[in-house]
């Protein structure tokens, strides 16, 4: 059993961080997610919104290791159950793996809160707990796997950052367009 | 991002435009009621549902239930 934990501030307000980390998996850094669902979505009976995803990944093994071992198969698969609180301004994500759960197991939680001295940053708080199976050389994978964890995380952080600029981007197009449409009337009297 | 269904992937970017908009617009503002979306969920799940049978995927027995079960009775 492996844990690895980690803990980043992002330079942004937490709705502007829940609000991208939601859009999370359309982004170029994690090209290897080719497949999410939302199966789930229920607002809780306390206002909390619950989501339950399936993620699909793919392996990249090259097209010719595809065609011998079937298309389908090359495919892992991952549920994510995520809560969402609007009044205590908290996020919670859990991530767990489905396929070759009998090999290895990899336990993923995320949290964003606002940081507590500064309203407008956003404290993310990750930990992983990687079980590998009835395996000798137990301690040395799982050493690999929590570094393909936190290489992963890193990226899952700048894909939070990238969906956060990708947002600002359209709000300034909005605002711009919605400039333009209002100064248009004036310059035509 | 697509749909792990790969005709299901049309009718999630429909659910996801409403969805965020909602989210972002409604929820985070404390107005968590009269989710709009309803519809095309129910349409975008009935697809993924079909896809999880044929791929075979593995969900049996995890937590995933149905669609808006848990959803107060004055959502839309």
């Amino acid at each position: 059993m492996k844990i690895w934990t980690s803990e980043h501030v992002f330079d942004h307000p937490w709705e502007t961080v829940t609000t991208a980390a939601m859009q999370k998996y359309a982004n170029p850094m994690k090209p290897s997610v080719v497949g999410v669902d939302v199966l789930h979505r229920p607002v809780d009976p306390s206002g909390k919104l619950h989501s339950h995803r399936l993620l699909s990944t793919e392996w990249g093994l090259p097209s010719i290791a595809k065609s011998l071992i079937g298309a389908e198969r090359t495919k892992t698969y991952a549920q994510e159950h995520s809560v969402v609180d609007p009044v205590r301004k908290a996020m919670e994500l859990r991530s767990t793996n489905i396929s070759f759960t009998y090999m290895v197991s990899v336990d993923e939680r995320l949290t964003y809160k606002p940081h507590p001295q500064d309203p407008e940053k956003t404290v993310l708080t990750q930990e992983a707990v990687i079980t590998v199976k009835g395996v000798n050389l137990r301690s040395s994978l799982e050493g690999l796997m929590a570094s393909t964890v936190s290489s992963k995380a890193r990226k899952g952080r700048e894909a939070v950052e990238w969906g956060i600029r990708k947002l600002s981007a359209e709000v300034e197009a909005l605002a711009a367009s919605a400039r333009g449409s209002i100064r248009a009337p004036v310059a035509a009297e | 991002m697509n749909s792990i269904g790969e005709a299901c992937t049309d009718m999630k970017r429909e659910y996801n435009r409403c969805f965020n908009h909602w989210f972002a617009e409604k929820f985070l503002k404390g107005d968590g009621s009269g989710d709009p979306c309803t519809d095309l969920f129910k349409r975008y799940q009935q697809c993924v549902q079909k896809a999880i049978k044929e791929k075979e995927i593995p969900i049996e027995g995890l937590e995933f239930r149905g669609h808006g079960k848990d959803k107060p009775e004055n959502s839309s």
